[in-house]
């Protein structure tokens, strides 16, 4: 019997697997393990379902010249293959003809292994990840107000102590199901849920408050709400005076955010807001806790850092950050999407959450790595402006792929598929043949979940322990041992160890000093204590749960309010195109449907269009029938989901299958790069 | 040119209310703010404010120190140089500079004329003293002076957000032997009905007196109006329409009588005049700049008669039509902002869509552009009075499209209709009668044995039905096991199982 966590989300619920047998895994209930108590979602309980799967990939295929086909190879060629050709593309183009992207799902050891593969091995600065696509937001506006991004700055279930939680573009209940329990918990207890979403989800039902703006204006309604929070007096200036710096400009910045012009411009109806505002306020006011969590819903925007930002703002002028059962937090959506932004596969950072323009961050980094700091590359593109680029002039010419699929993930993504078809080597590492892969000059079968060992950091920053419970099948290698092999193909400086264990005692070494420091935790202490929580700077130091209780970790210590304004989405429906589509999840999915997809307890429905009946009615469509929802940049083909849980001027596509992403906008956050998934302009014919 | 600040730009903005205030905020954010030199000349005494929310100053949702946009140090931070009580003599166009009442001499390269609207006086005898001053009793309500003056004769002075003291007496700025109990509002329009709630919140008694036939008829049929005076009744307030103030005479106590053309004398401490204001062109009249009812531009916002001149917010004309609302003048502050900073971009001006939302307690009203107009254009007019619950609403549809709109007492669809006008977003025949009518409630039935129940584990009614307990539900099944969520739903399916054998 093993101990570990799920494969897919964020919450990285405890499970453990027993074997069945000599090859089958079963998941049992971990009830101990604190984040999920024993709860599962169907993903979970159904996560073995990948093994043994007909799709596997066991050899590394290499396309044949002669007929265009993926052949099976060896290892050593498909290596000798890359390395080859990676040294002579370089040496026509420079270091950058190579580029690297990495995901959110990868382990820290694999994270931070592909950085240094990049910066060391290669020597490229063009190394970035999906995690752009995640909570960049959110990370880029916890840097700025609170000096440091860890999506919850306190353990998940702090959520049962708030007296209200407001929900920004979350379906928690759908996204991470035993989440949920908190919910219903802190309910029980007589608290009070808020859900803010285009769309009535499963989540919003479980609400005692729903708000159903247009898609992309969370940022106004949170100016809103901050308008009403200072003109009922509502403001704790004591907090404000002594823990934050910036709110006289942010105050006379919400003055023109009265409630009849948020109305219009978020389609909230006035008596929604002043009655959120109300609560809010006496909540404040009555000594209790506000607690604002964001997810893709506010982040996946043009302006999202910005949004962030000001909900943020609320947060701080209610005198909530720093309270515990209080404050704001991030629900960061990958598996690994807060490990995985720490440890430098980030085109800006190096291990520990250190930037890589800091001479210091250099310093310490190359020492661990046994580099010069003058041999590490500067900062690189960001993820789609890096995809944009390849094949282009300046762009890389190679690109190695590790834990995403590109062409189903990425937004506008019949551009980022042609920029693929241009490139001279396409690299895929990954356990099955996903639509990424397909397109590969070189495919590298690798181990998955339950076949390897590594750590995860969950939403709540805490760092836990995947473990090893089956040997992988003949023919597939660790990513690690993958990177390795590279490396030494490469003639590369440094260590690039296979071992898990040792890189993260490396990684630990690296993140010394860092903004997010692993350096006193340990693969045993993780066993011991349920995960540690970073920062843990030291062997004796007890982790840090929660952050913020007396300083913030800016330079003076408090916490920055930043000015905002609403710019609005992109693209705003027009004439031709007359609705909103924004885009999301369903429950028995995940992410681009690689692994679930292929798991047969999980229902494969393919993508569908939801829509309010009176738009049906207006096009002509009924429940069920095919439609065509169409872009500026593409057009999907999918039944329709008659519902009327959605606002009518919006369409909801998830985007668990190909054809969502080729109709969502690239316009990117000017500071996290993050697109705008969340909302373009669409229109809707039978 | 000569006479440039350090090279730069010289732009004069003659105001300092909200579309002054946005053209500099965009003025200062923008690139070329460099090479620009702002003066701001405001007439009040006050650091630019939210003109709009003085309504709810005096209703009492908003301190007065809550409104104010960007203050003082603001500007002087940005290189702005705000001048406040400068009051504008004239402009003299030859010389390219505007000259102060106290005969400052302020030149520009260009010059923005933001001068809003001025309150008109109603024609009504006793309203002027012998000295050409108001009768005391009397009160305008366009700026933040006549906000407090009012405020201090109905015995409120506020000081900050959620610090709001009661004055009595001399306590105050303004010096009230009694605090006044009694209002009439004259003007029936949007300004008035805020006013006269809010000093209803106040605790007075508010009488409002309308010469037209109906209240807000610049903007709604009758049968809006005819729900609005029902609801204002029901609130405590008594309205006169088809009635005009002519007299105003001084009665004991220092309450005065205000006699209408109806015959009515109504005594009361209060008149607070709202009935509508023009733009205020006196200063461009003076330069001998195209004016009609409003400063005449063209789609760059430039003055007709000289393009080194503009005009921007209420006391601009474009296309034949003023505004009064801060949405268009917000527009057309961007855009002059992106004109001054970019002469040759190809930003112009083409109309705005505006929404009027009454903002007041206990009044639900939206008018979205002018149903009035739209309708005698010849729109089609979906309309659904309920005068048991007192709302009426009305769409006026062009092709499809919503292009005004009234909405009294219900506003439940307001977020989706105005999203319709503002995206002019083409609807079925059917839809606009639809966004009127509620949403029908689905009767309860029997679930279904396909009903999902646990969406975690996938699981329908029929299997839960088909389990004996909740061990077997969660051993088999795997419903409850995930969120949680359908616990209760589960427990209600395993109790309403037909017993299998008959209990003794």
């Amino acid at each position: 019997m093993t101990a570990t966590h799920c494969p897919y989300c964020s919450l990285q619920c405890g499970m453990t697997l027993v074997r069945e047998g000599r090859a089958a895994l079963a998941v049992q209930a971990w009830p101990e393990f604190p984040v999920n108590e024993g709860a599962l979602c169907r993903k979970g309980w159904s996560a073995a379902g990948l093994r043994g799967s007909r799709e596997r990939l066991t050899s590394p295929l290499v396309r044949d010249r002669e007929t265009g086909e993926l052949r099976t190879a060896s290892w050593d060629e498909a290596l000798d293959l890359v390395s080859s050709k990676v040294r002579s593309l370089q040496a026509s183009y420079g270091a950058d003809a190579v580029a690297v992207f990495g995901g959110g799902g990868l382990t820290n050891e694999k994270a931070y292994q592909l950085g240094k593969l990049a910066r060391v091995a290669l020597g490229t600065s063009q190394i970035d990840y999906n995690g752009r696509w995640c909570m960049s937001s959110a990370a880029s506006a916890g840097n700025q107000a609170f000096g440091i991004d860890r999506g919850l700055p306190f353990p998940l279930a702090d959520l049962e102590r708030a007296d209200v939680v407001v929900l920004v573009g979350s379906n928690l209940a759908e996204t991470m199901p035993p989440a949920a329990r908190h919910l219903d918990r802190l309910r029980a207890r007589g608290g009070h849920v808020v859900v803010i979403d285009p769309r009535r989800t499963t989540t919003a039902d479980r609400a005692d408050t729903f708000l159903q703006p247009v898609p992309g204006t969370d940022l106004a309604l949170a100016l809103g709400l901050l308008h009403l929070v200072v003109a009922a007096g509502d403001v704790d200036e004591d907090y404000v005076a002594a823990r934050t710096t910036g709110f006289d400009d942010v105050r006379r910045s919400v003055a023109v955010w009265w409630p009849e012009r948020v109305e219009r411009v978020t389609g909230v109806p006035v008596a929604e807001l002043q009655a959120l505002a109300a609560l809010l306020g006496s909540s404040a006011r009555a000594s209790g806790k506000v607690l604002v969590l964001t997810a893709r819903g506010a982040e996946q925007h043009s302006q999202g850092t910005d949004t962030v930002l000001a909900w943020i703002n609320l947060t701080l002028a209610l005198g909530m950050p720093g309270r515990e059962g209080a404050g704001y937090g991030c629900l960061t959506g990958q598996g690994n999407g807060q490990g995985g932004r720490e440890h430098g596969q980030k085109a800006d950072q190096l291990p520990g959450y250190r930037m890589i323009d800091d001479p210091a961050a250099r310093e310490h980094v190359a020492r661990v790595w046994g580099v010069p700091a003058t041999s590490l590359p500067g900062k690189g593109r960001s993820a789609y402006e890096l995809l944009d680029s390849l094949g282009t002039d300046g762009g890389a010419k190679a690109l190695l792929v590790f834990g995403s699929n590109i062409v189903v993930s990425a937004p506008n993504a019949t551009q980022v598929t042609s920029r693929l078809e241009s490139l001279d080597l396409l690299v895929v590492a990954d356990i099955v043949m996903s639509e990424t892969a397909a397109m590969a000059d070189v495919v590298l079968p690798v181990t998955q979940w339950a076949e390897e060992t590594g750590t995860m950091t969950n939403l709540e920053g805490r760092v836990i322990l995947r473990q090893q419970a089956v040997t992988p099948p003949d023919g597939v290698r660790s990513d690690l041992e993958v990177m390795a092999g590279l490396a030494s193909r490469l003639g590369s400086a440094g260590v690039f160890s296979e071992v898990p264990e040792e890189v993260f005692a490396e990684l630990a070494l690296a993140s010394a000093g860092g903004r997010a420091d692993y350096a006193g935790i340990t693969y045993d202490r993780i066993r011991a204590e349920h995960g540690v929580f970073w920062p843990c700077p030291t062997a004796d130091h007890p982790g840090t749960p929660r952050l913020f209780a007396s300083s913030f970790a800016t330079a003076d210590g408090r916490a920055r309010c930043v000015a905002v304004e609403h710019r609005g989405a992109a693209e705003v429906p027009c004439e031709d195109f007359p609705v909103h589509l924004t885009t999301g999840r369903v429950l028995a999915q995940y992410q681009s449907g690689a692994q679930t997809r292929r798991i047969k307890d999980l229902p494969d429905t393919g993508p569908f269009v939801e829509m309010h009946p009176m738009l049906a009615d207006r096009i002509g469509a009924h429940d069920g029938d095919l439609v065509v929802v169409a872009t500026r940049r593409g057009e999907l083909k999918a039944p329709a989901r008659v519902v009327s849980t959605i606002r009518p001027d919006t369409v909801f596509v998830p985007f668990h299958w190909v054809g969502a992403n080729r109709l969502t906008n690239d316009a990117l956050d000017p500071s996290s790069r993050m697109p705008e998934f969340k909302v373009c302009a669409a229109a809707v014919r039978t | 040119m000569n006479g440039r600040v350090g090279g730069r730009r010289r732009i004069v903005v003659v105001g300092s209310g909200m579309a002054a205030t946005r053209l500099v905020e965009e003025l200062v954010a923008s690139p070329a703010a460099t090479d620009l030199h702002l003066t701001v000349l405001g007439d009040e005494d006050h650091a630019p404010y939210n003109r709009i929310l003085l309504s709810a100053v005096l209703e009492g949702t908003h301190g007065l120190d809550t409104i104010t946009l960007r203050s003082a140090q603001w500007h002087a931070e940005h290189g702005v140089d705000l001048r406040l009580g400068a009051r504008v003599l004239g402009v003299d166009r030859e010389r390219r500079d505007v000259v102060l009442v106290d005969g400052t001499v302020v030149p520009y390269d260009r010059l923005v004329l933001a001068t809003g609207s001025i309150p008109s006086l109603p024609p009504i005898r006793g309203l002027v003293r012998l000295d050409g001053r108001l009768h005391e009793a009397v009160h305008a309500f366009r700026s933040l002076d006549d906000c407090r003056r009012l405020m201090a004769a109905i015995g409120v002075e506020v000081h900050n957000a959620g610090d709001e003291v009661t004055a009595v007496g001399d306590q105050t700025a303004h010096p009230v032997v009694r605090p006044a109990q009694r209002a009439v509002v004259v003007g029936g329009g949007l300004l008035g009905l805020q006013v006269a709630r809010a000093l209803s919140v106040r605790g007075l008694d508010v009488e409002i007196v309308e010469g037209g036939e109906h209240l807000l008829r610049s903007q709604v049929g009758s049968p809006a109006g005819q729900v609005l005076a029902r609801d204002l009744r029901r609130l405590g307030t008594t309205v006169y329409t088809g009635a005009r103030a002519v007299r105003m005479s001084d009665t004991a106590g220092g309450a005065v009588g205000l006699r209408l053309d109806n015959g009515y004398t109504l005594d009361t401490d209060l008149v607070v005049l709202t009935a509508g204001g023009r733009p205020s062109t006196a200063l461009a009249r003076g330069a001998d700049l195209e004016v009609r009812r409003g400063i005449v531009v063209d789609d760059h916002l430039a003055s007709v008669t000289d393009p080194d001149v503009f005009a921007i917010g209420d006391c601009a004309e474009h296309g034949g039509r003023t505004t009064g609302f801060v949405g268009p003048a917000w527009e057309q502050a961007s855009l002059l902002a992106q004109r001054l900073t970019d002469p040759d971009g190809d930003a112009t001006y083409t109309g705005s869509r505006s929404v009027a939302r009454l903002r007041a307690t206990g009044l639900d009203v939206a008018v979205l552009g002018d149903p009035e107009r739209a309708t005698a254009d010849g729109g089609d007019v979906v309309e659904v009075t309920n005068p048991v619950v007192g709302s009426h609403r009305k769409l006026v549809v062009s092709d499809g499209v919503i292009v005004a709109a009234t909405l009294v007492g219900d506003l439940s669809r307001i977020g989706l209709i105005t999203q319709y006008f503002d995206r002019g977003t083409r609807l079925s025949g059917t839809e606009p009668a639809a966004l009127l009518m509620g949403d029908r409630l689905a009767p309860p039935s029997r679930l279904a044995d396909d009903a999902e129940i646990c969406a975690c584990a996938g699981v329908s009614a029929g299997r839960i039905r088909a389990c004996a307990s909740l061990d077997e539900v969660r051993a088999t099944t795997r419903a409850t096991t995930g969120c949680g969520g359908c616990s209760s739903s589960v427990a209600q399916l395993l109790a309403d199982r037909p017993a299998l054998t008959p209990s003794s």
